[in-house]
């Protein structure tokens, strides 16, 4: 491809649903050639934490085992394979600035590769996307 | 003989993850035979090749396995 498609996806929940939701999405935009950036807001942040095990949302956290085992099974792994996976092919994973601010997140303790950035800066690479999405 | 990539029993988006691998360590006209069993693969596989300029030379199916042949252009 001669132009390179832009996907931007904003995370703002940190249930391992959502997680895994845009983690697939993301790492299956990048094995098709394109430019992914990540921003993770909010409790989105809690996802990018060093040794982060995200629960379903609610009575279904309970449920939690039984979804990686299955989708261990299928090779999907669990939450952290998906996000190594994604460094691994070169996506772009940003912290919320704010967010770290706010939940007492230091760099030192999200996972190394993740990038620092502010809603500004953000903005600026989804104003030239092709694709947004928000996971919310 | 080419080089077959076993992603039986893996589902979406493995196959295709799995496959973008592949082809970063394959050269310029090399083709591979792709097995899968996941029938989202009948898609996503066309598309992938579409995408990333690949040619899929080749897609059948032989008992419940999808077999894609995919010749490497660029």
């Amino acid at each position: 491809m001669s132009d390179t498609k832009k996907l931007v996806i904003v995370v703002s929940e940190g249930t391992f649903d959502k997680g895994m939701m845009a983690m697939m999405i993301a790492n299956t935009a990048a094995s098709m050639g394109m430019e992914v950036h990540m921003f993770f807001s909010f409790f989105g942040l809690n996802l990018l934490k060093k040794g982060a095990k995200p629960k379903l949302a609610g009575i279904y956290r309970l449920f939690t085992g039984t979804f990686v085992k299955r989708m261990a099974n299928v090779g999907v792994g669990n939450f952290s394979d998906q996000l190594t996976m994604a460094l691994d092919l070169g996506v772009n994973l940003y912290g919320c600035s704010t967010t770290m601010e706010l939940m007492n997140v230091t760099q030192d303790k999200m996972v190394d590769g993740v990038k620092v950035l502010g809603a500004a800066g953000f903005l600026d690479l989804a104003a030239d996307s092709d694709m947004q999405y928000f996971i919310g | 003989m080419v080089e077959v990539l076993d992603a039986k029993g893996l589902m979406c988006p493995m196959p295709i993850v799995q496959l973008a691998k592949k082809f970063k360590i394959m050269k310029v006209g090399d083709e591979i035979e792709l097995l899968a069993t996941d029938v989202g693969s009948k898609a996503d596989v066309p598309a992938w090749c579409q995408r990333t300029g690949n040619e899929l030379v080749e897609a059948r199916e032989e008992n419940g396995v999808y077999i894609y042949r995919i010749k490497k252009l660029k």
